[in-house]
Parts: structure tokens; sequence; C-alpha cells
């Protein structure tokens, strides 16, 4: 069987800090920021877990109906999306992942865009 | 610089919120830099329920009453950020006065980190939950096709070793008109109408202690004593032989495909066996599988046909009726016998005598 990113790159005890890093740079970042203004820190970081798990091939995977509901009511345009993207990508980088991997990960989230953006 | 301003100093600097209560009306005796960061500068005549009113404290003056402490922890917004602070209140004395030491600790990480273990754990469970179901599944699938024992060897071993069983009998059906059916019926149909029917032919068959082997096409084969040695394999098959008669008789009587089955029953030894590599079913062959098929091919609709060996191996509860000398294998010719039951009701198995 083909090694998922997640097991690659460590399993949960690398993602995990993967993710409470991309946590602290989303909430300090003023474009994206503004979306986690009035959610609970516990689903915040839910949701943290669950989005960089599935994107490494970890143990969560989200249907594109599921993504699509997830994000309805929020109103997230092209300049969000390209934000997070590029928040997510100098995440991974500064976590060691090499550039071919940041680029599968990248290429993943990518293809949601039309899922999430209005 | 003295050692009290030295102190003073470093609780100023420390990473942690201190402050000093008065414990008649909690008011603010001190508090360090980092109690001010998180909470605001209190004023002369701030109390600890200006900042903390979720706080009852006639509770927090019991708790400290004897000596004791109290925790509690607070939460609250820096920017967009939950922060989480555990709030230990210690009592102690000052020249004889009584006051309250506040030491708060930030403890969001922790929070943050309990959460994600939280998120995680629960994939995690879920996704045994979903390998377990699907193992289930799989174990259900290659219980259709194989023996348990068998299964059981494959799943420790990889492998199945052939073996022999000696002595089984072996049931084979296949219904008379079944090309013409193919050719007329719908698809959906036929193999529904099969589903329906073997099924039923797999409940009688356990019920008598039978092991179904397979089926191709119109082609049922169920064997009995094997995996485990049965005593009384002939009239385990013999039995099961007579009630599929009868269940297909009933069927017939209330369903507008009819199904008209010939059934040959045989006993002696046959081999079992995991067969194929990649695409691998469970099967069974030998002399008594052979003889069951030839003398099957003998048998009139709806009706059972045996050789000498099964029908005397059953003959205390199946009467046999001669069809004649008829050749199976290899040109010798061998007496064949239609079997029927002498009673109505034959037991099931477990019981039988």
């Amino acid at each position: 069987m083909e090694q998922t990113l997640f097991q690659k790159y460590g399993g949960f005890s690398k993602v995990s800090r993967i993710v409470l890093d991309l946590y602290n740079r989303l909430l300090d970042d003023d474009d994206i920021g503004p979306f986690f203004d009035d959610v609970d820190m516990a689903r915040i970081v839910d949701h943290q877990t669950k989005f960089i798990s599935s994107l490494l091939g970890g143990p969560a995977s989200y249907t594109d109906e599921q993504i699509s509901r997830m994000h309805h009511h929020l109103e997230i345009h092209t300049r969000h999306f390209d934000r997070l993207s590029e928040i997510l990508a100098e995440t991974l980088t500064d976590h060691g992942m090499t550039p071919q991997d940041v680029e599968t990960v990248v290429q993943g989230f990518e293809q949601r865009r039309k899922l999430i953006v209005v | 610089m003295s050692i009290e301003a030295i102190n003073e100093q470093l609780l100023r600097a420390i990473g942690v919120g201190v402050a000093l209560l008065d414990l008649k009306e909690f008011k603010f005796r001190f508090h360090n830099d980092t109690f001010a960061e998180w909470f605001g500068e209190p004023d002369a005549d701030a109390r600890l329920t200006d900042f903390f009113s979720s706080l009852d404290p006639e509770a927090l003056r019991e708790a400290l009453s004897d000596g004791g402490r109290f925790a509690t922890e607070t939460t609250f917004k820096v920017k967009r950020r939950t922060m989480t602070v555990a709030m230990d209140f210690n009592r102690a004395l000052d020249g004889g006065e009584r006051i309250a030491v506040l030491v708060c600790q930030n403890i969001t990480r922790i929070k943050e980190l309990e959460s994600m273990i939280d998120s995680y754990s629960m994939m995690v469970e879920r996704n045994t939950r979903e390998l377990k179901r699907e193992k289930e599944q799989v174990e259900k699938l290659l219980l259709n096709m194989m023996p348990r024992s068998v299964y059981e060897e494959y799943k420790t071993f990889g492998v199945v070793t052939p073996r022999l069983y000696d002595p089984v009998s072996v049931l084979t059906l296949d219904f008379c008109g079944f090309g013409d059916m193919v050719a007329t019926l719908d698809p959906g149909v036929i193999v529904s109408e099969l589903n329906d029917i073997y099924s039923a032919f797999d409940r009688i068959g356990e019920q008598f202690g039978c092991e179904r082997i397979k089926t191709i096409g119109d082609a049922y084969i169920t064997v009995s004593g094997m995996p485990d040695a049965a005593p009384d394999h002939a009239m385990s098959v013999a039995n099961a032989a007579i009630r599929f008669l009868r269940y297909l008789k009933q069927r017939n009587g209330s369903h507008p495909v009819q199904w008209q089955c010939r059934i040959g029953i045989s006993t002696g030894a046959v081999i079992g066996s995991v067969v194929g590599v990649q695409k691998y079913i469970y099967d069974v062959f030998g002399p008594a599988v052979t003889r069951a098929l030839r003398i099957r091919g003998h048998a009139g609709p709806m009706s059972v046909a045996a050789d000498g060996e099964i029908a005397q191996l059953v003959e205390a509860k199946f009467n046999r009726i001669s069809m004649g000398p008829r050749e199976l294998v290899g040109g010798t010719e061998t007496e064949i016998f239609r079997m029927e039951a002498v009673a109505d009701q034959p037991q099931t198995y477990g019981s039988q005598s």
C-alpha cells in the first residue's frame, strides 16, 4: 500500500504541530482570521485537525457535499481562498515538507475551491 | 537592590499572573504585569468580582476559610484567540491579616491540544468502527464461500491445505429446462428467483447438517460429513433432498415461475481445497461428487436419484424404487434408485436416530 503523506511525515505527533501552527497563523491573519471570530476554540481546532489530516491522507475525509455544507453560510471569496492556500503552503514548508509534497497538498486543496468560494 | 526588591521584580516579570487579595472585601493588594496584561489594570478600589463576574465570593471565602484552596478556570478572547486561564487561590497570612494569593496560569495551549486529541480520537474511533464493519463484511463473504474451519485456517496461515474427506455424502441438484427459462425470462427475475431458492436450500441444508459448497448457474452442490466428520452424513443429504423437493412444490403453488429440479445423491470420498490464486474459490471434487453428478443426470423431474451404496445407508427411512442399471462412470453399469421418504416428516439434524 502506498504511504500517505500523513504517514510519511510522522503521523499525528507531527501533524498536531502543523495543526496548531496553522491555527495560530490563521487566527493572526487579518483576511482569514475574522471567519473564526465567533467560532468556539474547540470547533476551530477540530476543524483544523480534520482539515490537515484529510489533506495529508490521514484518518479523516470529507465528501464534496460535506465541504459545501460546512462553508455555504460563509462569504469566502477568491482572495480568501488564495490567502489560505498561501498560509497553508508556508506552514507546511516551515515544518520541513518537500516542495513537491507541499504542491500535492495545495493541489488537493485547490480541487475543492469551487465548493468553498461563493 | 534588596532581596525584597529582586523578589518583587521577579514576581512582576514572571509569565504567571499573580495577585494578592484581602479576604475581607477581595480588594487587590498587589498584582504583577502578566495579570494586568491578561485582565487589565486594577485601580485602587477594584475588587476581584469586577474582573471575574462569574466568581461566587461566598463560595471562595468558604473554601479559603479553613486554610484550603479554591481552583477555577476562566476563558476570554484576546483579539479572536480564546484564552483559558487556570486560577488558583491559596490562603496566606500577612502580619496577622488574612489574604489570598491568586496564581493564574495560561492553559490555552493545553486546552487546544485537548481539543485536538479529542478530534483525532473521534476520527480514529470512527475509522476503527468502519474497518471492523468492513472486516465483518469480508468475513461474511468468505464464510459464504467456504466452511468456517477452512476460513479460520486461511485467515491464520494464508493458505488452505487440501484435505481428503472420507466418507461424506454429496447432493447435487439442477433445474429442468433451465436453458429455456434463461432464454425467455428477464435476467433479473432469474437471479432473484435463484437467490430466493438457494437461500431456502441453504437454510434447509444447514438444518440437516449439510455444508453448501457452491452453485454454478442452476447447479447446486451441498455436502454432509465435512469439514467435521458426521456418522449420519447419508441421512443428512437424503433428508435435505426430500425437503428441497417439498419446498419447491410448495413454492410452485404460489409463484408464477415454476421450478422443477432433479437431485442426485451419492457417498464416498471428496477432496476439499481452496482453488485458484487470485480468484480463488473453495471447491470439492472427487469420486463422490462425480458419481452424484452422473446419478443426477438419471433423475426424473422433482425426484431424488441415488446409487445402491447410499440407498442402503438410508434404508431405515427411505424407500428405494429401482430405475434399473445405468452407465455412470467409465462404461460400467450401476443400479440407480429413486428415493422416497417413508415418513412424511423426516427428523431434523441432530435428532436423527
